[in-house]
Formats: C-alpha cells, structure tokens, sequence
C-alpha cells in the first residue's frame, strides 16, 4: 500500500518539522471559538431580505395570492418556459404546480434538465435554513435532498420557512456539524463571474437569478 | 508547472512595455482594492476576525500533524480515499493512477493554485484524459494555452476582443462583443462538459479536520457542478489548509470573500464530506482527496511557517505597487504578487527564484491587508538575507556594501567623502540635478534626475554655525 | 507642553539630509527648537544601516547599527526627519540582534526613544498650531514606513492644516508607495519608474504646486521625475514647509520647468 507507506512518511517529516519525538502530539490546545452574539428577533427576516438583495437576490413574501402573479412575471420576464422540483418536496411541487396559470410554463423533472433538455428552467426547491448576516440560503443533500434545482437551473425559487431563517452562519454550520451530509451548499446570490475585462455577468453556469419565497 | 522565476527581470520589462496589460492591471486591481476596502469598512468585525483567523491558523500548524490526521481519519470514515504526496511528480502520478482506476475519459476541473503547483492538467492529459477547466477565466486561458496571471482572475489580462476570437478559433462560435454573450457561449459549452466528465476536480479552500469536509468557494457555481454531478470527485489540496473544527468556517468566510473581491460571501460556498449516503439524491459515488506536500513540511520547520497561514485571497497581489506595475506571470511561476515572492522561493528554491525576495519595495501594504496577519515584508527581508547567507548575492554587491559600511564605521571619512562630492557637484552641474549617472545609478537616471550633492554636509556646516556638540 | 521646561532632544540627521538636503535638517532644528527642544546634533552619527539591512547584508547592517546605537548615549529623545530611518531602527534592529540579547536590550531602549519629527511635534510635545507661516497649496505623500511602519497618519495632516497660508489637498492612494523602495530603486528602476509616474500623476493632479513628506527618500524620488519632465509642483520636506519654507526653491531641487 503505496499510499499508507506514504501517509506515515508524510506524519514524520511533519513530527520532525514541528520537533516532536515519537508518535503526533496529544490534545491540541483550541483556539477561541466564534462567540455570536445573540441575534435579535424582531428584524432577521428583513436582515436576511436586505443582504440577499444587496448581492441581487429576490425576496417574495405575503400570501399565495400577492407573492405568485408577482413570481410568475418574474419568471416570464427571465424567458422561463419549464419549472421542476424535487419530487418529494411538497411544498416545492405546490408553489410549481400553482404558478402554471401564470406561465406559460410546462413541468419537467430534475432527471430530464440533467439530461440535457434545452428548456430555459426554473428550480424549485425547499431550503434548509437561511442566514440573515450574508443574505444566505442554505440547500443541502441532508436526508436524501437534491441539489439540482439551485444548481441546474436558469432561475433558483427557493423555498424558505421563515422559522428557519438564522443570524449567523456559526449557526448555520451548527445544524449539521453533528454529521455532516455529503454536500451543504451556501447560495448567497447569482452565478456570476468578472472574469473578462472585470465585467460582472450573472448566470456563468448555475442561475442567474435566485428567488426566495419565505413560506 | 516549470517555474521561470529566474527569468522575472526580463519578463517584468516585458510586462511594462504591453500596454493591453498595463490598462487591465490598472482596472482590476483599482477595482479589487475598492472593493475590498469598502467590504472591509462595511463590516465592523473584519478585525476581530482576522486576529482569531491568523490565531487559528497559526495553532493549527503548531500541530499540523495532528489536524491533519484529524482530518484523514474523519474524511476516510465518510468514504473518502485520502492520498499523500511528497512532491509534484508524485501527486501526478497519484492522480493520473486514480483517473485511469476509475475509468475517466473526461474530467472538469474548477480552479485550484494547488494542482496548478503539479501540473495536474499534464499528468492527466498525459494518461489520455481530457480535462477542462470550468472556471471561466482559467477555461479562457486553457483555450489560449496560457498561464494564469491572477490567483482569482486568471484571464485579467485578456480583452474581450481577443476572447471572441479565441471561442470563434476553438469553439466555433461566431464573433461578437458582448461580454455575456462570452459568457453564455461558455456556459453552453461547459455545461455539455460537466453533464459528460466522468469526474470533477476540485481544489480545496479549507478542509476541516473534524467532519473530513473539503470546503470550495466560488462565484460561478463551477465547484459545485463538478462536485454533484461527475461520479467521482477528486480534490487536491495543500496539507496546510486544514483547519481544526466545521464551528471555525465562518470566521474564515467572513474573511475569505471580503479579502478577495471585496463580497459579504461568494455566490456559493460548498461544504462536501465524504461519498454520496445511502437514499442521496445525487453526488459521487467516489471521492479522493489528494493532499500535496511539496516542500511545505519542510516550509513548517523553518523560520517561514506562517506563510502556510495564507488562504490564497489575493489581496496581498491587489495591494502590491509591483504587482500592479507588472502583473501575474512575470513572477514565473503559480503564485505572484507578495506571495508568491515568498513562496516560490520557498517551494522551487531560492536560487531559482532569486529574483523574486527583491521585487519589492517593502512598503507594508501587502502585510496591511493580509487576512491572516502573515508578515510579508518580515519574510521579504528574510530571503533577502538568505541571499547572502546562501552565497546567491553578485560579488559586486558584496563588494559594495562592505565599502559602504567601512566608510560609515567613521564619521571624519564620511564627511571627507561628502566634502569630494560637493566639490564634485558644483564642478560637474553647478549643483544642479544629475542627468546621467554610470552603473549601477544609470536605471535611476533613465527617467529621473538624481540630486546633486550639497556642497557642504549638514555635518560640516553644523559645526560652522553652532559648533561642535555631542 | 509646557515652555518652561526644556525638552533634550538629540537629531537623528539622516545620510540623506547630510549629503544632499543640509536644509531639511537645518528646518527641523529650527522647530524644535520653536516649540522648546534643546538641540544636540551628535556628529559621529553615520547611516542606520537601512540599505544594508534591506538588501539583506546584515553583517553590514549589524556593524552600522552599532555605531548608531553607541552615538546615541543617555534618555532624551532622539527625532528624525525621516519616517523609514526612525522605523528602521525601532523594528529593523530587534531583527538584527535577536541573536545578541545585550545589544537586543539597547536597541529596544535607544528604539523606544526614536520619533519622527511630525510625530514627535504632534504626539509628544502636543503642538495644534505650528506657529508656521507658508504660502501655497500643498498636497501629501505618505511615506510608507512612516505610516504603515511607524502608524503615523494624521500627525503631517494635523500640522499641515494648522499653517497659516497653506491650502491642504489630498492626491488620491496617498499610500501608494512613490516606487523609490532604497535598493529597489537600482535593481528595478523600470518597474521603480513606474510606480513613480503613477504617483506623480496623482501628485499633478491635484492642482497642488508642493508636495511634501516626511521621508526625503520619497522626496529624492518623486523630485527626480518631477525634474525631469517639468512638471509645475515642486517636493518639499515637511520640516521645511514648518520652518516657512524657501520662498524660491534651493538648487539642486527644483523641478526644470517650474514657473
């Protein structure tokens, strides 16, 4: 086992670098940890609204009624013709499903957009948490979940419980530090990219648009 | 990659003379710089997070062996498959082993400073495996077969007229001028890639000891598309970017972003922990990790541990006068800017890359803006001494201090010197400026007058008119 | 401050001000001695060893720093007119002795005795109005070693606005380093020239006819471009500018083509 043998001589050269003798050094002292203060209340959901917008990210809110015409137009104007969630998402599946009268929107699956339909699409899904210091949706593979409609999208709807929204991300990472899920997925706006001549263009290869529903 | 930082005279004259580059390192690093001081100012945190930041990290690598066995045991516990080299030439044959076990024909790649250190893109390219770079700028200088001249903004130097020439050549694209038009026309093709590659590889911006978690940060989305959808993930990564706890992550993305572009955090911040769980929806079925030494255990040992505190933000390139005058590759190899005039030297050699210690002016703003309190010009002034104790100075610089410092040993010698030089001064120019002065003065007087002595030193003229004291 | 009581103060010239600028050194005797410093100018002072130490010769280095640390006997003050020299011998000589822990002690003792003029008038002596009369608009180069090595800021700002007849303007990335760096500036003069045409660029923008500073490194610097392309804006150490300044510049300091 190359690597196991290689492994030992890597641990060596770092006990002798750091002037041990024998076997890696026991307990290591732990440095400060993070002390958040305690967010308030009152605010964190218009925290959360007002730095996702700061970095381009939409915020509905308010009852079926006024939030849907209002993210059917929205869609429209982005050239969405498609609209797919994971299949066990309820409340996703609702939000698509309510939304095709203000399309014209069809429904696909994540399956059928991963095998390359060309549709422009919008991704429904529901978040895990949201984080009102970075305007943050957190997504994650946690339970089965699927990451496709945040990453495979042209617009992201994301679907975030205001009960779940958390000041800070000390509080976020706490969620799933017991056991981590394959992949946590922090969204805190569009795809972008200033790689020619520094021009910021959304939609470099993931949305280019994310919308937050708070449900 | 072959480092030429011994070439980084000539290529920094090069640099000076292109004049496309000299007006996109103006506006990228005017821009970065803006950005950033408005993100710092924003945030009235910054410094307590850089003080716990560099306090972590420098604990961290006090018990580097430690953490990292931490973290190998928690990543293998979770299904990945951890891999060690010692150097370039093993990592890729470590990486081109693993991509041809795994069957890969294809393979997307999001950026990462660490394989471009091995030349990840030769090894696998090499073992009959393509490999793309989905990051927009570095897929921009793949296409060019170039080097990357900015550690997050690889193609700083390229204009979108030249851009759309490159997809019309390569990509078949028809010409155009708008820059998402560029942008969409990379998209598509890339996203074709990303659907297909048998395997995405990542780089890493943190590995968290605890939970084994590799940590990518990006803005285009790129890591994460690699990361979820190829069957296999391979990460490389420095041994040194481990950090001890997940509960430590947000002091360091709170800096990270900020630092880099001047952004409360990046579009997408991934946090990826082993294989793919038992009911997953998605993810790879494999995950390898491939972690690089490559001269920094020896970097631990020395004098020069801290520069392993560097999270590669960039700001300390932004911020630096020479960076800005010369841009990325005439420092000759992956790392530029104050950093890499540190840690080339330290990673390829210092007689490889003894121009690099001396490219600076030392003044400070690069250890200003340091997220992680990494004394740059300290390490500068180090290598610089290193020089000379490694017997790597020109016999005549030698020969010139040694005369400068026996004439400062007396200060009646030092003034007759002066006395010489005056009278040298009012003979030569009248005690006007000097327009041409020999080796090794004439780069000073190329473009600059240089002042004529006084026709009498302070020192004499002191005793003349208030007598001698002290 | 109190005027009754004289402040000892011993001048750490500079090699610069010795051979090339006797005036800026004649400028910061004169304050001092305006706000009550008594003067002492020891004369076998030679170099700090800066450039030596910068290159990385420390032999060298170490053998002027010694010679330093010995010309400046007893516990009054000692002031500089120059921001890198002061820092030199605050940070540079810790490094430089750390192996030789008694001359280690001395150097933190003479080092924590060692001001820049500015900041010694503003910060030690308390002075809000240099009693200093200029006539023109003046802008403000920060030396880096002053600022980023010594943290000085606001004291050359504070003095400057303080003078009757001098409209302060800021240049914009007044941090921005001129691109003389000591060594530097011969190893690198084309990326040195650079830097300096991209500071003489702000410097002219601001409409100013003086530039100042607390370093005459910087000034050395920046003049020689100014001089040699005429550029209408003269350089002009701080410590002149308090001490009222020349009315016409001395020679071998103005710029070609001023009016």
């Amino acid at each position: 086992m190359r690597d196991v043998d290689e492994r030992e001589m890597l641990f060596r050269r770092l006990s002798a670098a750091l002037g041990r003798h024998g076997s890696p050094g026991g307990t290591p002292s732990s440095p400060a940890g993070p002390t958040p203060p305690p967010g308030k209340e009152s605010g964190r959901i218009s925290r959360f609204a007002e730095a996702l917008t700061a970095v381009g990210g939409v915020v509905l809110s308010g009852t079926p009624e006024e939030a849907l015409p209002v993210l059917g137009e929205a869609l429209r104007a982005e050239g969405v013709s498609a609209l797919f969630f994971p299949q066990d998402d309820a409340g996703a599946r609702e939000v698509a499903e309510a939304l095709i009268p203000f399309g014209p929107f069809t429904l696909t699956t994540g399956e059928e957009v991963r095998g390359g339909n060309p549709a422009s699409t919008a991704g429904f899904r529901t978040a895990d948490a949201g984080i009102a210091e970075t305007g943050t949706v957190v997504e994650s593979s946690n339970r089965g979940g699927t990451l496709l409609p945040g990453l495979l999208s042209d617009v992201h709807v994301a679907l975030l419980p205001s009960h779940s929204v958390v000041e800070r991300m000390d509080e976020a990472f706490a969620l799933y530090a017991e056991d981590p899920p394959r992949n946590i997925s922090l969204i805190s706006g569009p795809s972008k990219t200033a790689d020619i001549e520094q021009t910021l263009t959304v939609g470099a290869h993931g949305p280019r648009k994310i919308i937050v529903l708070l449900v | 990659m072959q480092p030429t930082a011994h070439l980084f005279p000539r290529n920094a004259q090069k640099a000076l003379a292109d004049k496309t580059l000299q007006a996109a390192l103006g506006r990228a690093t005017g821009r970065f710089l803006h950005h950033r001081a408005e993100a710092v100012a924003a945030f009235p945190g910054f410094g307590e997070a850089r003080e716990r930041a560099s306090e972590i990290k420098r604990q961290t690598l006090a018990q580097l062996d430690h953490h990292l066995g931490r973290f190998i045991e928690e990543a293998s516990r979770r299904g990945a498959v951890v891999h060690v080299a010692r150097d370039a030439a093993q990592a890729r044959e470590i990486a081109a082993r693993v991509a041809k076990e795994e069957g890969v024909t294809l393979a997307v790649k999001s950026k990462s400073m660490a394989s471009e250190e091995i030349s990840f893109n030769v090894a696998l390219q090499e073992a009959g495996i393509e490999v793309v770079e989905s990051d927009l700028g570095e897929y921009i200088i793949q296409l060019a077969g170039e080097a990357p001249s900015h550690i997050i903004a690889p193609a700083v130097h390229k204009t979108r007229e030249e851009i759309s020439r490159l997809f019309e050549r390569k990509l078949g694209e028809p010409p155009t001028d708008s820059i998402p038009a560029l942008v969409a026309m990379a998209r598509r093709h890339l996203r074709a890639k990303f659907l297909g590659a048998g395997m995405g590889v990542s780089g890493a911006n943190f590995l968290v000891a605890d939970t084994g978690s590799v940590v990518l940060v990006t803005n285009e989305g790129n890591g994460r598309m690699g990361t979820v959808l190829p069957r296999v993930h391979l990460a490389v990564a420095g041994i040194e970017k481990v950090i001890p706890r997940m509960s430590d992550l947000p002091t360091f993305l709170r800096l990270l972003p900020r630092s880099a572009s001047g952004q409360p955090l990046s579009s997408y911040v991934s946090v990826l922990t082993g294989t793919r769980r038992e009911g997953d929806a998605e993810g790879p079925e494999k995950m390898h990790i491939l972690l690089l030494d490559c001269g920094r255990s020896a970097i631990l040992e020395g004098k020069y541990r801290e520069v392993l505190k560097c999270i590669r933000c960039g700001a300390c390139l932004n911020s630096c006068p020479v960076y800005q005058s010369v841009g990325g590759h005439a420092y000759g190899w992956v790392y530029s800017g104050p950093i890499g005039a540190v840690l080339t030297p330290l990673l390829v050699g210092l007689p490889e890359a003894a121009p690099l210690p001396d490219a600076s002016t030392l003044c400070g703003a690069c250890g200003e803006v340091c997220p992680v309190k990494i004394p740059l010009p300290d390490f500068l002034l180090e290598l610089r001494a290193d020089m000379r104790s490694q017997g790597l100075k020109t016999p005549g610089e030698i020969a010139g201090m040694k005369g400068y410092a026996g004439v400062m040993k007396r200060a009646g010698l030092l003034e007759a010197l002066e006395r010489v030089a005056g009278l040298l001064a009012q003979f030569f120019t009248k005690g006007k400026p000097v327009e041409g002065l020999p080796y090794p003065f004439s780069g000073w007087t190329e473009r600059r007058d240089f002042p004529a002595a006084a026709a009498q030193p302070f020192r004499k003229l002191w005793k003349t008119r208030r007598g001698v004291q002290g | 401050m109190d005027p009754r009581r004289s402040i000892p103060v011993s001048l750490f010239f500079t090699c610069l001000a010795d051979a090339f600028y006797p005036r800026t050194a004649f400028a910061a005797v004169e304050v001092l001695e305006r706000f009550g410093a008594t003067v002492r100018v020891p004369l076998s002072q030679t170099c700090c060893g800066q450039p030596a130490f910068n290159s990385g010769n420390r032999k060298e280095a170490r053998a002027m720093a010694r010679k330093f640390l010995l010309s400046f006997p007893g516990d009054g003050y000692i002031v500089s007119p120059s921001g890198s020299c002061a820092a030199m011998v605050k940070h540079g000589y810790p490094v430089l002795f750390r192996d030789e822990p008694r001359t280690l002690a001395l150097a933190h003792a003479v080092g924590e005795r060692v001001y820049e003029l500015s900041q010694f008038l503003v910060e030690v002596l308390g002075v809000t109005d240099p009693k200093s009369d200029f006539s023109g608009k003046v802008t403000y180069h920060d030396s880096c070693h002053l600022r980023r090595g010594l943290g000085v800021v606001e004291a050359p700002r504070t003095l400057l606005r303080a003078i009757r007849g001098v409209e302060f303007v800021e240049m914009e990335e007044s941090d921005r380093c001129c691109g003389f760096g000591g060594v530097f500036s011969l190893k690198y003069p084309q990326i040195s020239c650079r830097m300096t045409e991209h500071k003489v660029e702000r410097i002219v923008a601001t409409g100013a006819s003086w530039v100042t500073s607390g370093d005459l490194g910087c000034l050395m610097n920046i003049d020689g471009m100014i001089s040699r392309v005429g550029y209408p804006v003269k350089a002009i150490h701080l410590a002149e500018i308090l001490a009222g300044g020349p009315a016409e510049p001395a020679p071998g300091t103005a710029g070609k083509g001023t009016p």
